[in-house]
């Protein structure tokens, strides 16, 4: 499994045109384009003002990224079937995120999410 | 006893005991319905005279830009992405004075919309978990209120950034010269059985409007109505009078629905800690600065 951690970029174009997930920070995120990250949880922090899921990815060349990817706030988050307790280190996840603009292993959780071979089915967003 | 009857015993009573828990857990941190739940919604029930008490949810102010009647956005909901000095061109424009308009343009969002910057540069009280005051704690993500009232009172409590309101009914009138502060003062009468109505002065200028950085100065009168129209619904209007910043009234909410929740229900807290708020923007918000050298 260790050998196919890795980075898949899969660029998505204008999918993101229209708004739909209005979030605080986003002029920061390229919302036109979805990353999936693939990778070892190093920390999940359920807090305020956005969770946080801490991920470290190999890039292409092998050095090991630590991506750090937020999601909404966990009252937000709950609504979608998250909790404390929907990560923990060690777990091996894949999660499609928008990526920062300026290229940081930063991101915006958005879309599949994987966690140690299974799919996370989320609840639909609030609006 | 045999080993298995313990075993299936065991079995049972863990069984029970994770029932039991579950049962007692979904008592607390209660989500509200989203809005594909009220879809085919209709008011019902017949609405009780002056009352307002209980747990009210709209879920219509989460991920907007802005006032409900004037979002910072162009026609379609483009935008959101910012960058832009003013709202030029945005679908319903807001009628800035000349001093309203400078003073917007010192306002540097970093909620979605047409003037949203990265989220480390901007100056919006949220930002830095500075008390959201009035109107903005009802503009912004009004989600869910408990409201209780008293003989004298109506209060509002709002989990969301640790919000509350006190609204005097005791017929008291509004300040004549007042200090400001960041709720302002509040009266509220009802006009008839199922219409109240609350005026709103005395608000600290550096407040925000909205959370796409609107203004407002200490001119600031704010009415709003909570038209019971159901058992089950208030029509919540509100309306912005400043004519230091704006050259006519303007409509913030028309009609808004609060959606009437279990008497039971527990709203989860969504508070703003600095730290909290220094740790995501150490690790998230300036990472992502686009030009490193505005840092």
């Amino acid at each position: 499994m260790a050998s196919r951690i890795g980075i898949v970029v899969l660029i998505v174009g204008l999918a993101f045109a229209v708004p739909v997930f209005a979030h605080h920070g986003a002029a920061s995120f390229d919302v036109g384009k979805s990353v999936t990250v693939t990778g070892t949880v190093t920390e999940y922090v359920w807090t305020n003002p956005h969770v946080l899921v801490k991920v470290d990815a190999k890039d292409d060349s092998g050095a090991v990224k630590q991506w750090v990817l937020e999601a909404w706030n966990p009252v937000t988050q709950a609504g979608r079937g998250w909790s404390k307790n929907t990560f923990k280190a060690g777990d091996v996840v894949s999660l499609d995120i928008t990526p920062a603009k300026n290229e940081q292993p930063v991101g915006e959780i958005r879309g599949k999410i994987v966690i140690n071979g299974k799919e996370f089915v989320q609840k639909p967003a609030a609006f | 006893m045999s080993k298995r009857l313990v075993v299936v015993l065991l079995a049972v009573m863990a069984a029970m005991f994770s029932a039991h828990v579950g049962a007692q857990d979904e008592k607390w941190n209660n989500i509200p319905p989203t809005r594909a739940a009220y879809r085919n919604w209709k008011p019902s029930g017949v609405a009780p005279k002056r009352d307002l008490t209980g747990i009210w949810d709209t879920v219509q102010t989460l991920g907007v830009s802005g006032i409900l009647e004037h979002p910072a956005l162009f026609a379609g909901g483009r935008g959101q992405e910012g960058g832009r000095e003013d709202e030029t061109g945005i679908e319903h424009p807001l009628p800035y004075t000349p001093a309203g308009l400078a003073a917007l343009k010192k306002n540097k969002p970093s909620g979605p919309g047409v003037r949203q910057v990265d989220s480390v540069l901007t100056n919006d009280p949220a930002g830095k978990c500075d008390p959201l005051g009035f109107p903005y704690m009802f503009t912004w993500e009004f989600r869910t209120i408990n409201v209780v009232q008293t003989p004298r009172q109506v209060v509002m409590l709002s989990p969301f950034y640790g919000n509350y309101r006190v609204v005097w009914t005791d017929g008291r009138k509004p300040p004549s010269d007042p200090d400001p502060r960041y709720n302002g003062y509040s009266v509220g009468h009802w006009v008839d059985d199922y219409t109240f109505v609350i005026e709103t002065t005395g608000m600290l200028a550096k407040t925000w409007l909205d959370h796409a950085g609107r203004p407002h100065s200490e001119q600031l009168k704010v009415e709003e109505t909570f038209h019971r129209v159901s058992a089950d619904a208030i029509e919540f209007s509100m309306t912005f009078t400043d004519p230091v910043m704006y050259t006519e009234p303007v409509q913030a909410t028309n009609k808004l629905i609060l959606h009437k929740l279990p008497d039971d229900f527990d709203i989860p807290e969504l508070l703003c800690s600095p730290s909290e708020f220094a740790d995501y923007n150490n690790q998230v918000a300036s990472p992502v600065l686009r030009d490193g050298s505005k840092k």
